[in-house]
């Protein structure tokens, strides 16, 4: 590898890269603002000057932007020459001209790159006594505040916003000293990864606004290493707490996965550990008692239905947490299951197995170097570091096709598009794959649609087949994964799991638990009912007949750090601790377990749901052992990850290929009427829907109709109507959205659980006069 | 062996006594230093670092804006803020309390303050029965003047927004640029 020289100092270097680059990989910390490891080298800002020594002796030394110059052999570069020097800080007197006198009360104080630069290469004293100019601000809605006074103009801003994160509604305007970084008109920043912005800024322009409402200092902040807990992508974060309350999430930098970047979610979602609701006592029968009290009457209900009891894990819920619960039904003779609905269980399950058969799953730094994907449903808003991962393949050039029923913002990307209705998917991608084997059936008409993404897809390097498990059934995501068999071994599969440890979760459950769990419970054969960590009763699909079940169930005992529909029904309700506030293990769609650590103690007494089981196995003196043993026993040689490494593929046995006995329900009528879909948003998940500031931005909840169906039924937008199954019905207004299938009805999470039905079930629609 | 007393000494020996006498005699009329506290008290200079205050700006609000740099300089660690902010966008400490039983009174905090606002007072008189008696909230601490420093306000000088003081009317301000215009 070639070298070069920084006053004195030998620094390697690839080829291609540019001396700040490589002096930054060699810790010699060149002073820069518009430069950065994911938007590249601009030179808008100038403070990157060094000194570069003629090799020829009669020629001058010239000062250059280190970011733009080509590092080259031999090179000699000097950072501490006197006219480097003084051009660094000329430009930070120049900054500091227009500087508000801010610094006090403004939330960057203290992790400031501008502060730092200035305390680096600045002058200490403002020489220039005019006036300063002054911008309006810009209400951005309630994740970022704005404070437009402090700009620095090195256009990171936008180059993140609309070159890398794809947002079209953020941008610089006016001209001269009197560039203007925000939107056309007051309003949120529409883009999912907006709240990145606060990073990426080196000086105050963007704040977190949430953070704002509690603020701290970064040294006033306890942190420890973390996992996201809101979708299966499993990003690792910095939570930081002050007075035993959780302030922010930070981007904790993962060379595979989230490198620089989180998701809005990932980042506001955390207010649902300081939500108002938040259970803090256990409560028995709703009176307040102690964990002392409540986990011997819990155990008293266990012992006395003994092998009559049942146990729900969850997928949000850790790895040790549900290992801990199914021993005890284990040892209890109980039915356990970590999932809530028979379907999305089939789902997951064959998900994970296909994942595991064919054994290339990427992570997201492989994804952008994909150059074809077919996508099926919404990756947005399932996992939406997956979806930054697929705009920078597209801007890499890949090309993306896109099977969706409903709304999906990746679309906009897409080389091929088109709407599917739920139940139709599965029909497309086998005649995809009939296609692309070349074994079109004569009597198929095969539309171009299909055509197109099969040429796209066969002439790829890198085809990847990338599926939602939420809103696709058993059958989809085998028909899903034979497409990525045929062009096995380029071909990479992603599933898209519905919670950042449903891979930990599908390891431990057995196929068909939950269809024979919830009959037990429907047959009253289950006394006493453990949920940890799930929600049961806000299901879509089997909800309603858990609501209905819960009457035949003696007693129902709940853990959980959230106010779910299914913790307020609970009879013994048994707070646990919030992510942050315990230790754990996830499984991320990879496989890949990762760990994550205790940040902080609230006042409260809380401990982990593993903790909870245990001491409940002891009052049953049944003694378990402690998790990590447990995990060794379903794990061959597995060591829970350290918080903070990279973390570690689950060496796990493989699950069991099922192909048609995975279908547990009965199979989808055949009239043509309405199917269900669902749509949702960024904030559309357990934990982040008790966060206000998401909340806030969630959209109305309509009934979305794509405009050739409504016109068949005469809907206009606005028209009210009542959508009913056999048993519930609902009403509301139609909205015409084009990125609707045909014949589908795309409606909210919180309307199909009032309906109690499922994505691609049947639905009836009568317009109200 | 002992050293003899020479006899210039022995001859000292008698008008030196008479000295000490006359000096202590000089000295029952003289000036006393001592000074009979608590009846009299001594003037401090103003710069006495005793009894730490929270100061007003001269519209009467408070000073503090929350910046957290007192606590973050504090070598005891003995002060303890929460920032909070008006929906107008001031900022201000919800709550402020200063532990006086560890207090050292080095004056880091007002010289960390950018805002005038923490200061140490010529008092020093604060004995309590109880420990806990010595933590001050921020009740106890903020006074109704602007102590030391007369005249300064952070918010006047400051590029936010507050009520009273729109973007671009600091006193060093030029009026707010029209984004929605190109002209130059």
């Amino acid at each position: 590898m070639d070298t070069f020289l920084i006053d004195g100092q030998s620094v390697t270097f690839e080829p291609g890269e540019n001396i700040l680059q490589a002096a930054l990989e060699a810790d010699i910390q060149i002073p820069h603002f518009c430069y950065h490891a994911a938007l590249g080298s601009l030179g808008a800002c100038r403070l990157c000057a060094v000194e570069i020594n003629p090799k020829d002796s009669d020629k001058n030394a010239r000062v250059v932007m280190a970011c733009l110059e080509p590092a080259q052999k031999g090179l000699e570069v000097s950072l501490s020459a006197a006219a480097a020097q003084q051009v660094r800080r000329h430009v930070i007197e120049l900054l500091m001209i227009n500087h508000p006198h801010d610094c006090p009360i403004c939330d960057e104080g203290g992790e400031c790159h501008l502060q730092e630069m200035t305390v680096a290469c600045g002058p200490s004293y403002r020489r220039y006594r005019g006036n300063k100019r002054t911008f309006p601000n810009q209400d951005l809605g309630p994740l970022i505040h704005h404070e437009m006074n402090r700009c620095i103009t090195c256009y990171r801003c936008t180059r993140f916003y609309q070159d890398y994160a794809l947002g079209n509604d953020l941008g610089a305007m006016r001209l001269r000293n009197e560039v203007y970084f925000g939107r056309f008109q007051d309003g949120p920043l529409e883009n999912p990864f907006a709240g990145n912005l606060v990073e990426i800024c080196p000086t105050g322009v963007f704040t977190d606004a949430v953070f704002r409402q509690h603020f701290a200092r970064t040294w006033d902040l306890k942190t420890a290493p973390s996992i996201c807990p809101h979708c299966s992508v499993g990003c690792n974060t910095l939570p930081g707490a002050r007075d035993g309350t959780l302030r922010r999430v930070r981007n904790r930098a993962h060379q595979e996965l989230n490198r620089w970047f989180i998701c809005d979610r990932g980042r506001y979602g955390h207010q649902y550990s300081e939500h108002n609701t938040r259970p803090l006592s256990p409560r028995v029968s709703g009176i307040n008692t102690d964990y002392r009290s409540a986990l011997a009457a819990a155990a008293r209900k266990i012992q006395a239905a003994a092998e009559r009891t049942g146990g729900i894990g969850s997928v949000r819920e850790d790895l040790e947490g549900n290992v801990m619960l199914r021993s005890l039904l284990n040892d209890l003779k109980g039915i356990f299951t970590a999932f809530n609905d028979p379907e999305l269980e089939a789902a997951t399950l064959t998900a994970v197995s296909r994942m595991q058969e064919l054994d290339n799953t990427p992570h997201l730094a492989a994804l952008e170097q994909i150059d074809a994907a077919l996508i099926t449903g919404d990756l947005t808003v399932h996992a939406p570091m997956i979806d930054l991962a697929l705009r920078q393949a597209w801007r890499n050039g890949a090309k993306l096709a896109m099977l969706h029923s409903s709304v999906a913002p990746l679309t906009q990307f897409a080389s091929t598009a088109a709407t599917v209705a739920p139940r139709e998917i599965h029909d497309m991608l086998t005649q995809l794959y009939r296609q692309i084997s070349r074994q079109p059936e004569t009597n198929d008409a095969v539309t171009q649609t299909i055509k197109t993404i099969a040429a796209t897809l066969s002439q790829a390097r890198q085809p990847l087949m990338a599926g939602v498990v939420e809103t696709s059934t058993a059958q989809d995501i085998i028909a899903l994964a034979e497409l990525a068999k045929a062009f096995e071994p380029a071909a990479q599969l992603i599933y898209v799991l519905p919670g950042p440890n449903a891979y930990g979760a599908a390891l431990l459950s057995a196929a068909g638990d939950t269809v024979s769990l919830l009959k037990a419970v429907e047959r009253g054969e289950v006394q006493t009912l453990i949920v940890a960590g799930s929600d049961p009763f806000s299901e879509p699909r089997s909800g309603a007949r858990w609501r209905v079940a819960r009457q035949k169930i003696n007693t129902l005992i709940v853990l959980d750090c959230i106010a779910t529909a299914t913790a307020e029904a609970a009879d013994i309700l048994i707070p646990v601790a919030a992510w942050p506030e315990r230790s754990g293990t996830f499984v991320n769609y990879e496989g890949r377990a990762q760990g994550f650590s205790t940040v902080f103690h609230r006042p409260e007494y809380l401990p982990s749901t593993a903790d909870i089981i245990s001491e409940i196995s002891r009052l049953l003196e049944n003694q378990l052992c402690d998790a990590a043993s447990m995990l060794q026993d379903s794990f061959p040689g597995f060591q829970a990850p350290t918080p903070g490494t990279p973390g570690v593929q689950i060496s796990a046995q493989h699950l069991p290929i099922r192909n048609n006995e995975l279908m547990q329900t009965e199979p989808y009528s055949s009239d043509n009427g309405w199917q269900a879909a669902l749509t949702s948003w960024l904030g559309d998940e357990p934990l982040a829907g008790f966060s206000p500031a998401l909340t806030e931005l969630a959209p109305p909840d309509t009934a979305l109709i794509n405009p050739e169906s409504a016109a068949r039924a005469s809907l206009k937008s606005g028209s009210s109507v009542r959508l009913w199954n056999s048993v519930y019905s609902v009403e509301t207004c139609v909205q015409i959205n084009p990125s609707v299938a045909n014949e589908t009805i795309a409606i909210p999470r919180s309307m199909l659980v009032r309906l109690g039905i499922g994505h691609g079930d049947s639905l009836n629609l009568e317009q109200l006069v | 062996m002992l050293k003899k007393p020479t006899p210039s000494y022995q001859s000292r020996h008698g008008t030196g006594l008479l000295r000490s006498l006359w000096t202590v005699l000089r000295h029952a009329f003289t000036k006393r230093d001592t000074i009979p506290y608590p009846d009299v008290k001594r003037p401090l200079p103003a710069r006495w670092r005793g009894r730490i205050v929270l100061t007003r700006d001269p519209d009467g609000e408070e000073r503090c804006v929350a910046c957290y740099l007192c606590s973050a300089v504090c070598p005891v660690d003995c002060i303890h803020l929460q920032s909070r902010q008006l929906d107008e966008g001031r900022r201000y400490p919800e709550t402020f309390t200063i532990d006086f039983s560890r207090c050292i009174f080095c004056g880091f905090c007002e010289e960390a303050c950018p805002t005038l606002a923490i200061q140490l007072t010529p008092d020093f008189e604060m004995c309590e029965k109880h420990h806990a008696s010595l933590v001050y909230d921020k009740q106890q601490l903020l006074i109704d003047g602007q102590g030391k420093h007369p005249g300064y306000n952070f918010y006047r000088r400051a590029g936010v927004a507050i009520a009273g003081k729109a973007i671009g009317e600091a006193e060093c301000d030029t009026p707010p640029v029209d984004r929605d215009s190109n002209l130059p």
